[in-house]
């Protein structure tokens, strides 16, 4: 019976992770197919879809989803520590409301949030802001709630007695920050940014309602294309967007050493 | 015992000056917030209730979409879809993070790695590999027409069954990281003490496990039902043409019937529906929380 | 017909190429208080844990009431445990907890509620049936982890370190109490500990443990007594570990050499010694300390030194006395026996040579 049991637990959780995987890994091969029938043997594999990621009509909406993304991971960061100093470090006078207001955002559906910002920029006359100004904005929206609540995380566990160490030994505002707390919470405000920069990249929900001719997002232009046909290219342009997501988080933890964080290791 | 009055001197309170420069960090993100995120929410609800010959309060938006058949129709499938998800996410979510809880094998990782990391990939990438495999001349349909068992495409995409699959597929991972926080926090020698007890595996289960894991089970449920009503590319993509829930029928508002209040009805309505059931999840959860932990 | 409740017969635990538990052979006879004494890490939990077969030994054997036990679940060996941590279930009341070995085993309704009603009588419980674990302290908890763990009446109970979590006061009663039930209920009790305080208090027999292998096994006095490795007498009880440099024969006694050139005469119940010994062992109760020179015609050894420090324990000093030749000795001395006894002053020690334990490492 218990044997049994075991058995029938085991191939669940086999039957569920290939339900997991198994669109990756077809995307992943339909990329190297040569028709549009997807074929799994490796000497039949071509790279001739990826040449197609050349063509402007690719190649922009990509450039802007990078651009897009580190405008946003940025100022993300930018403010997301401004705002985790006042009230998660300097704790200032109401910093529980405030720190409240400021991951609300959290609490609404991107759509919504999406559709708010777009009747707004529509119908206050700021109508010039849709396109990338606009998409920045809304991104950050999005963005900011996740990247404070790491950075105050972290400042949350930071020692204060390592800042009055620092203070005893004659180091001023500034120079503590500098070298003693922006040090500790590096991995804090990296893995918010790397987080920041995965949810810009990818969007969706925001991104369709602030794209302008011209100035569409890569994921956009995608699912654009999608609706009509389900061209090979789409593979290999949604095969290279991973490729470069999983580039830029190697960098991210390269530069902020965050895994130690996420592993739970002493850093 | 005079000696320890010295020793022990009574701090005075002392009431530090709000400093205005504690608050200057907070203006950026303040500002941002209230110009891109307030103000915009507080206009769209507004404008929901304005009426088309001026009136600033009237409930004529929402009598509108409640007396469209169709608009209704969109209401109840965005629900049941949502409900669907829910439950496939919920049970397909169990094992695995019953696993990952539990095991110390050195799968584990890999296991962990497998479940987590197709959330890096984005919807984009997944709907369309779900699209790959189901569509009518997809991978399902190619290899039973051609191993002769059915002689007409099954309809895999386009409808509710499709979007139900690329859902879960989206938000299970969320579930999985719910419902492993909580079998977590169930002391493994729970187990042992219940089967030195002469439980069999099945009674562990049945009394200790799936009991205590309630508020995780409330909790991935809530997050698969919340994500799912307010997902918007793959019901678009994977339920075809005629699959309008909430999100993809307030896009079409927006931008193709430029029906503003309406689409700010339909974007009120979503936030209502979610607000609600994460009020109600969460309220069940804590419930749960404190009857069942020490 | 054997009258061991547990037989581990040459049991090794390794984990990877660390073996946990090493070679431990061990016979618990039926109805004895058994302790496993060690620090943490030295595979007293994991042999615990083979015993209730939620670990499996790499290789040896672990017979129960005489039967293997190798394949059996733990559900199967009919066994009771207490966990460190009680491991309440916290969805169920205490009665709701107590009930559901008897429960498991399928027994009638009316035969299990007066075994609940039994069992909660035993450990004092009675009236606090209906309410949920969190509902009680810690001690109450403790308790209904003993009456869950007890009502089904196995013959064997292990338990896992139950009194860690109480404070002092309340672990020193729950030892008095936890060795009325055995008693009284004449059950093998398996206790795993680190508290050498409890395992002297409770046990008929301790075993203690070192780096997965067995130091030693005995009565708790003979243990006191004479301890088998400068191991087991620094663990159990406080002592005076002096590293030998030298033992030399003198008529009945043996003449030690300490590394700092002390010498002191032993006298050992056997007269060969099976190793060359590597520590001498005294313990400060057996240092008897003057503020006079003792009569010489004593063959204790005897020695002066200063008294360098004092540590008030209430009942007695902990005194530390600083031989000539720069040896620390530490002897016990009850705060009533010496009156005006100061820091800096000269004292004199005297040890009888049967107080004075050659151990082989």
């Amino acid at each position: 019976m218990d044997r049994l049991l075991s058995f029938a637990f085991q191939l669940s959780l086999f039957l569920i992770l290939a339900f997991i995987a198994l669109p990756i890994l077809v995307v992943l091969a339909a990329s190297v197919s040569p028709t549009t029938t997807i074929t799994f043997n490796p000497s039949e594999w071509t790279f001739q879809w990826f040449t197609a990621l050349t063509a402007s009509r690719w190649l922009d909406p990509f450039l802007l989803s990078i651009k897009l993304a580190a405008i946003v991971t940025a100022l993300s960061g930018l403010l997301g520590f401004l705002a985790a100093y006042a009230v998660a470090y300097q704790k200032c006078p109401g910093h529980e409301t405030i720190m409240a207001f400021l991951v609300s955002p959290l609490a609404v559906p991107q759509i919504v949030k999406g559709v708010a910002i777009v009747l707004f920029l529509s119908s206050s006359g700021f109508y010039s802001l849709l396109g990338t100004p606009g998409l920045v904005m809304a991104h950050i929206i999005l963005t900011l709630p996740f990247v404070l609540r790491m950075i105050a995380g972290a400042m949350y566990n930071f020692d204060k007695r390592l800042d009055q160490a620092g203070r005893i030994l004659g180091a001023t505002a500034a120079q503590r920050i500098r070298f003693i707390l922006l040090p500790i919470i590096k991995p804090g405000l990296f893995s918010g940014m790397t987080f920041a920069f995965i949810l810009s990249f990818n969007n969706i929900p925001l991104s369709v309602f602030l794209v302008r001719p011209g100035e569409t997002t890569l994921p956009i232009t995608v699912i654009n294309h999608m609706e009509y046909s389900l061209d090979p290219v789409l593979a290999a342009v949604n095969v290279a967007s991973l490729a470069f997501i999983l580039t830029a988080i190697l960098v991210f933890e390269k530069i902020g050493g965050f895994s130690t964080q996420i592993h739970g290791g002493s850093k | 015992m005079t000696s320890t009055d010295t020793l022990s001197i009574t701090p005075q309170p002392t009431r530090l000056p709000i400093r205005f420069g504690q608050f200057l960090p907070l203006a950026p993100p303040s500002i941002m917030l209230i110009f891109i995120f307030a103000i915009p929410m507080g206009m769209m609800i507004a404008l929901s209730f304005r009426g088309a010959d001026g009136a600033l309060l009237t409930l004529d938006n929402y009598q509108r979409f409640f007396s469209d058949d169709l608009m209704l129709a969109g209401l109840w499938r965005t629900a049941l879809m949502s409900g669907l998800v829910a439950i496939c996410v919920t049970v397909m979510a169990y094992p695995v993070a019953y696993y990952l809880a539990r095991s110390t094998s050195r799968w584990r990782t890999v296991v962990f790695a497998l479940a987590i990391a197709p959330e890096l990939a984005g919807v984009v990438l997944r709907t369309y590999g779900w699209l790959v495999i189901l569509e009518d001349h997809g991978a399902i349909n190619s290899i039973l027409i051609w191993s002769g068992m059915i002689s007409e495409p099954l309809p895999l995409s386009k409808n509710l069954l499709g979007v139900v699959i690329g859902l879960t597929h989206v938000v299970l991972p969320f579930g999985i990281l719910s419902l492993l926080t909580s079998i977590q926090g169930i002391d493994p020698n729970l187990e042992r003490a219940a089967q030195i007890l002469g439980a069999s595996r099945l009674s562990i289960i049945r009394r200790i496990i799936l009991p205590l894991s309630v508020p995780g089970i409330v909790s991935s449920l809530l997050i698969a039902f919340t994500m799912s009503a307010s997902a918007y590319a793959t019901p678009a993509l994977l339920g075809g043409a005629g699959f309008k829930v909430l999100a993809t029928m307030v896009y079409e508002q927006v931008l193709f019937y430029i029906d503003w209040p309406l689409a700010a009805v339909m974007a009120v309505l979503l936030l209502i529906l979610m607000l609600t059931m994460t009020l109600a999840g969460t309220r069940a959860e804590a419930r749960l929380q404190r009857k069942l932990h020490v | 017909m054997s009258s061991n409740d547990i037989e581990m017969i040459s049991v090794t635990k390794a984990y990877g190429s660390h073996r946990a538990v090493n070679e431990v052979n061990l016979a618990i006879p039926a109805g004895e208080f058994v302790s496993i004494l060690g620090p943490s890490g030295c595979g007293k939990t994991t042999t615990l844990n083979m015993i209730a077969g939620f670990a499996h030994p790499s290789s040896g054997d672990i017979r129960i009431r005489g039967k293997s036990q190798n394949g059996v679940p733990p559900e199967k060996r009919g066994i009771g445990m207490v966990f460190q941590n009680y491991a309440l279930f916290p969805h169920m009341t205490v009665e709701e907890n107590v009930a559901f070995g008897l429960k498991m085993k399928k027994r009638p309704i009316g035969e299990i509620r007066d075994a609940v009603k039994h069992a909660l009588r035993r450990v004092h419980l009675d009236g606090y049936g209906e309410r949920y674990p969190k509902e009680l302290s810690g001690g109450q908890q403790q308790r209904a982890a003993l009456a869950r763990a007890i009502a089904p009446e196995p013959s064997l109970l292990l338990l896992d370190e139950p009194l860690s979590n109480l404070d002092l006061k309340l672990r020193e009663a729950m030892r008095v109490e936890l060795k009325d039930i055995q008693e009284q209920l004449a059950m093998t009790f398996v206790y795993v500990t680190h508290d050498q305080d409890e395992a002297m208090a409770m046990s008929d027999r301790i075993v203690v443990m070192q780096n997965g292998v067995v130091a030693q096994c005995g009565r708790p006095a003979d243990i006191y007594d004479h301890p088998r490795s400068s191991f087991v007498a620094d663990f159990i009880g406080k002592s005076n570990l002096l590293p030998i440099q030298e033992v030399q024969r003198s008529g009945k006694d043996w003449v030690v050499s300490v590394a700092t050139g002390l010498s002191l005469r032993a006298k050992t119940p056997d007269d060969t010694l099976a190793d060359p010994p590597q520590y001498c062992c005294i313990r400060p109760e057996a240092v008897r300390l003057t503020m006079v020179e003792s009569d010489a015609s004593t063959s204790a050894n005897r020695l002066a030194g200063t008294l360098t420090r004092m540590v008030n324990l209430g009942a007695y000093f902990d005194c530390f006395v600083t031989l000539q030749d720069g040896t620390v000795l530490k002897s016990l001395v009850r705060s009533t026996r010496l009156p005006g006894l100061t820091s800096n002053q000269t004292v004199f020690l005297s040890i009888e040579r049967e107080a004075v334990q050659l151990l082989p490492r």
